[in-house]
């Protein structure tokens, strides 16, 4: 059985789940074995043109011919996955809005400076995606799992449970508890809850987990801040996905 | 656009070369992100969480940066066990990305190979090595920073979580375990046979709180700045078939990165290792040489940590606070320098930032023409892979510079 094609594309973003993937050493060579990576620029020279059975998307579509790439890329791809927050959510440079980006374009380049970007939108905005795999950046174990189902045949499942439930695995001092905003509760777990392990909040950045509770965990955050940190919080990266809930 | 984007760089990028008139553009794609817009109504807090999203390759001389800039606008001092935490960091990111560069981007180029991976067949003792080195670089940020790409751990005035003895001892181990492949590293570049080029640039490096710049004919006259006036120094400019702004040293073609810092800094054995400071395909020389000067730095740090009381101990904003602040740091591609401008409250009025490579574009097309001049006897398709080579060489960071 010939191995399955693979391409790895980067759209507009800090390649930061790239070198996740490449942080994964004799793991990836073990991949590697199984698959055939065909086109991955950032990788290699020699790159072939689709059909493609398997690509992997990093990265925010923001300019013109990224969003004709990645209709293009939808075309000649049997399954296309989002790596990343930036491709499954529009991720940090989803924090602006399409409005306040005029003013900036005008405020860093100038006033004769012709903008190439568009929106920082997720992959989904314009095509079908066959799967997130969340994250900013992706966690290297989630990332195995996943490909591994991919490569055995299987649909791979989002984890059913919130960021919290790890987060006790960790032993971690429960934030909300402690009078900290967090949205760990309306999160997607994988992530082994490392930011809050680590001592810094949870943004969400592995996407909004099934079933979220966004209004009673809105009913704890109001009771902790105001509604600008509430904002914050829900812009760091999820602008571009449910705002108010 | 129909052609293709350079391989194996950060970021997209095409080359533009008129033949006939011997010029090369370098056209930069990556769409703009606009970071320092939408920085502006963060906290000062949220800075080094949101800077280090510029660059999945350098993310935590990203974070230090934007650390410095906003303890210097709150005019913190941080203690002395926060500032060697930090640099050690900072050794583990500069191995991470020169390691990553080298022996991913790189030397494939050299060895006459497409890609990293195949060089685990082909010379699994250099893969083996390359590959520790890595693992070794990606532990101390991990230990340290809490996570190898976006920090988790760091937090204006200190940390939120320091390391354990134990977690340092068992770096220490591995640190002395992965000496020689650092060393070794040095010896396998010092044998490429670099292509000739000479081209006349100011390498310019930060040494503490000053800008430092030697022209690369004359590494010995020194010309120094105060980096508080990095945007007189560093003059970024349009152009327009780049996304990139494209930076100069005082009007000058500048180069900034692991061959600028050993011409300015001299660390190194000239004795043993001779170094073309003219010649910027050197600049993978010097990286081996800094991969090996970090990793050295790295041990020493971690010998001096184990003596310590490790507690974090952060330290609060004075009471007097300028509320302006400029954090630069020496990133793995050169000088990068974080600006902000605080309200009462801590929200970010203000954010400037500019990147290694920003000051890297205007040479890097300087030095593609003087390889179109010097090189003789050549066709197009060898002169376009040289070239490509040379933009490799440099290690440019299109992500970074488009921010």
């Amino acid at each position: 059985m010939p191995k399955p094609k693979i391409a790895i594309f980067e759209f507009t973003d800090c390649e930061g789940c790239e070198v996740e993937l490449i942080s994964l050493k004799e793991k990836i060579l073990v991949l590697e074995k199984r698959v055939d990576i065909v086109n991955w620029r950032l990788g290699q020279d020699d790159n072939k043109p689709g059909p493609y059975d398997v690509t992997i998307i990093e990265g925010t579509p923001i300019t013109k011919h990224e969003v004709e790439m990645l209709k293009k890329l939808r075309e000649e791809s049997g399954v296309l996955i989002a790596l990343g927050s930036c491709a499954s959510l529009g991720g940090i440079p989803g924090i602006l809005d399409k409005d306040q980006r005029k003013k900036w374009y005008k405020k860093i380049y100038g006033e004769n400076y012709k903008p190439r970007g568009i929106d920082a939108l997720p992959l989904t905005a314009y095509v079908q995606v066959d799967f997130l795999i969340h994250g900013c950046p992706v966690n290297g174990g989630e990332l195995v799992r996943i490909l591994e189902e991919l490569l055995a045949g299987k649909t791979p499942k989002y984890r059913g449970y919130s960021v919290c439930f790890e987060c006790k695995q960790a032993g971690n001092d429960c934030r909300l508890l402690d009078k900290k905003p967090c949205l760990g509760p309306i999160t997607q777990g994988g992530c082994q809850a490392v930011c809050i392990s680590g001592g810094s909040p949870c943004y969400g950045c592995f996407g909004l987990r099934q079933e979220a509770e966004i209004k009673n965990l809105l009913k704890v955050l109001n009771k902790i801040t105001d509604k600008k940190e509430i904002d914050r919080y829900f812009s760091m990266f999820l602008n571009k996905v449910n705002k108010n809930g | 656009m129909d052609k293709q984007f350079i391989a194996k760089i950060e970021g997209h990028g095409t080359l533009d070369i008129d033949w006939k008139k011997g010029s090369v553009k370098l056209n930069i794609h990556e769409g703009e992100r606009l970071f320092e817009g939408l920085l502006v109504n963060r906290t000062a807090e949220e800075m080094h969480w949101i800077t280090p999203r510029i660059c999945g390759v350098c993310p935590t001389a990203h974070n230090l940066a934007s650390l410095r800039a906003v303890e210097d606008a709150y005019d913190i001092k941080v203690s002395p066990t926060t500032t060697l935490l930090r640099d050690l960091m900072n050794c583990g990111q500069m191995i991470q990305s020169h390691a990553l560069h080298l022996f991913f981007l790189s030397l494939p180029d050299y060895l006459g190979i497409d890609r990293g991976t195949e060089l685990a067949k082909k010379n699994p003792k250099v893969f083996m090595k390359a590959l520790s080195l890595k693992d070794v670089s990606d532990e101390i940020v991990k230990i340290v920073g809490g996570r190898i790409v976006h920090p988790t751990r760091t937090r204006i005035g200190g940390f939120h979580k320091v390391p354990t003895k134990k977690d340092l001892e068992k770096l220490l181990k591995k640190l002395e375990k992965t000496k020689k492949a650092a060393q070794d590293t040095v010896d396998l570049v010092a044998g490429i046979e670099f292509p000739e080029l000479k081209v006349d640039l100011q390498l310019v490096a930060l040494d503490g709180d000053k800008i430092i710049a030697v022209s690369s004919n004359n590494i010995k006259g020194r010309k120094e700045s105060s980096a508080k006036n990095y945007k007189e120094i560093i003059d970024e400019e349009l152009r327009e078939y780049s996304t990139a702004k494209f930076g100069k040293y005082k009007g000058q073609d500048m180069l900034v990165g692991s061959l600028a810092r050993l011409a300015v800094y001299r660390n190194y054995d000239d004795f043993k290792y001779k170094i073309d400071f003219e010649n910027p395909f050197y600049n993978n020389l010097a990286q081996a040489i800094e991969i090996d000067i970090y990793h050295k730095q790295a041990r020493e740090i971690v010998e001096k940590l184990l003596l310590l009381d490790l507690k974090a101990k952060i330290v609060k904003p004075k009471k007097d606070i300028f509320f302006k602040g400029i954090g630069c740091i020496e990133a793995p591609r050169g000088g990068l320098y974080h600006e902000v401008h605080l309200d009462k409250d801590g929200i970010i009025e203000e954010a400037n930032i500019i990147t290694p490579t920003v000051q890297n574009l205007t040479s890097i097309e300087k030095s593609s023409q003087a390889l179109l001049e010097q090189t003789k006897n050549r066709s197009q398709e060898e002169l376009e892979r040289l070239i490509i080579m040379l933009v490799r060489a440099y290690d440019p960071c299109i992500t970074c510079s488009v921010h």
